[in-house]
């Protein structure tokens, strides 16, 4: 399975400024890292990845898919949490919104049932199944959103800062997940601990990418230059 | 928060009953409770089936009452403006009726996963195929408002809290507009998230 993320020369311009500029870069990692102040282009870096966003200019691939032309397979393969998983999760009980995710698949129900009930299961919301999302604390909540973007079994798995909202031990707890997954991750996080345990870790200022390779190197140039 | 009655997991004869049937007996019971002429019989007979219903569905007095507290100033509202426009008796029959059938479609929430019962609105609504609606968006879009109430609400709360703790009065525009703002930015969120979830 090609497992590459490849953009050339990839800017992103919203009218009055550019959100991305000129960004190059060749990804195979595992686990990969996106670091950086507020505004620096780190979330529309993250949409590119399945289609939220596209290039303004520049061309870029990932694994193997063109976002412009092939943006339905790509949001197949893709799953994206944000930030607040209140505004991710669409239907109104645990087991629902899980089962939401694999609408229009072939599946028949007692399949979708199955695969619901068991990634609850694994993640420790096997009880919820039935009860309202708004019952949820917040970690659950941001558990749950991860669930229903694992139950479609992505292939890269994309996170806009998912553990902004949560207190440490949900962060920790959301971190060893992550870090247990087999697909490729990309994880935006101001969180320089959960960086610093990913194997590479790109850094964006003004837009620009402007570095990439070992997060404690990576980390370390952003705590001088910019904390 | 309780906004909606949302289902009660359990295992009586209704909650195993099939959706599209549920809707249909409401639809029916619904139907006979606001056209029929108002009888103290119809009336009193529509309550006993009500109270029966809730009984066998394993809901009990309780659930019953919860539901009917929870449209409690609704109650109040009509109650005001029935006694001053209407003679008591049909004053008391309007309100009769309408808290049968709020109480009545409870009972179809409370005992249906709603996504049954969104399955059954698509059956429902499917004739609409002809004119090129989609059933299965409108149900999306039943779901995604029943999901966004306590989230709302949620938000008012927030605000609430946030005026509260800066020992202000409460004001309404520096309440509303706040609200306006957060529940617009959580739509954006939420449009977001559908496109990223494959639901277009
Ligand atoms: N929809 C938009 N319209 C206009 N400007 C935007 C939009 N989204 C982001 N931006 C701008 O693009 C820049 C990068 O934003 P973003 O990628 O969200 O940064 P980060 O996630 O690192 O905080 C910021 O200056 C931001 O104000
Ligand atoms: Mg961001």
């Amino acid at each position: 399975m090609e497992r590459e993320i490849v953009l050339t020369g990839v800017s992103v311009d919203y009218g009055n400024r550019l959100a991305l500029d000129n960004v190059s870069t060749r990804l195979d990692a595992h686990r990969i890292a996106v670091i950086g102040a507020n505004g620096s282009g780190k979330s529309t870096f993250a949409r590119l990845l399945n289609g939220l966003e596209t290039p303004t200019s520049g061309s870029m691939t990932v694994h193997g898919l063109d976002p412009l032309r092939q943006v339905k397979q790509l949001r197949r393969r893709v799953g994206f949490v944000f930030t607040n998983p209140d505004a991710q999760i669409v239907m109104p009980t645990v087991a629902e919104d899980v089962a939401f995710s694999l609408r229009g698949r072939g599946l028949s129900k007692s399949e979708i049932a199955d695969r619901v009930a068991s990634v609850l299961a694994e993640n420790g919301l096997g009880d919820h199944a039935d009860a309202p999302a708004h019952s949820l604390s917040g970690g659950q909540k941001q558990l749950l959103a991860i669930c229903s973007v694992l139950v479609s079994d992505p292939e890269l798995l994309v996170a806009d800062e998912p553990t902004t909202m949560l207190d440490a031990a949900n962060t920790r707890r959301i971190a060893d997940l992550f870090a247990a997954l087999p697909q490729q991750i990309v994880l935006v996080t101001h969180n320089l601990r959960l960086a610093e345990r990913c194997d590479v870790a790109l850094l964006f200022d003004g837009g620009r990418l402007v570095e990439q390779g070992n997060p404690v190197d990576v980390i370390g140039r952003y705590e001088r230059e910019f904390a | 928060m309780q906004a909606l009655g949302l289902y009660r997991p359990g295992s009586s004869i209704l909650h195993r009953a099939p959706a599209g049937g549920k809707l249909i007996g409401l639809f029916v019971l619904a139907l006979a409770a606001s056209v029929l002429p108002a009888s103290l019989v119809l009336l009193g007979s529509l309550s006993v089936i009500v109270v029966v219903l809730y009984l066998v569905a394993g809901l009990g007095f309780r659930e019953l009452a919860g539901q009917v507290l929870m449209i409690r100033w609704l109650i109040l509202l009509l109650t005001i403006t029935g006694l001053l426009f209407l003679p008591l008796e049909d004053a008391l029959a309007n309100i009769t009726r309408m808290v049968l059938v709020i109480v009545l479609a409870g009972l179809v929430t409370l005992t249906t996963r709603t996504s049954d019962l969104l399955n059954a609105f698509e059956v429902a609504l499917s004739p609409l195929r002809l004119v090129r609606v989609n059933p299965e968006r409108v149900s999306l879009v039943l779901a995604l408002s029943i999901r966004t109430v306590p989230v709302i609400a949620g938000f008012a709360q927030q605000l609430r809290d946030a005026q509260r703790s800066r020992g202000g009065r409460l004001s309404i525009r520096a309440f509303v507009v706040p609200l306006l703002v957060l529940s617009l930015r959580h739509s954006d969120d939420l449009a977001d998230a559908l496109v990223a979830r494959g639901a277009d």
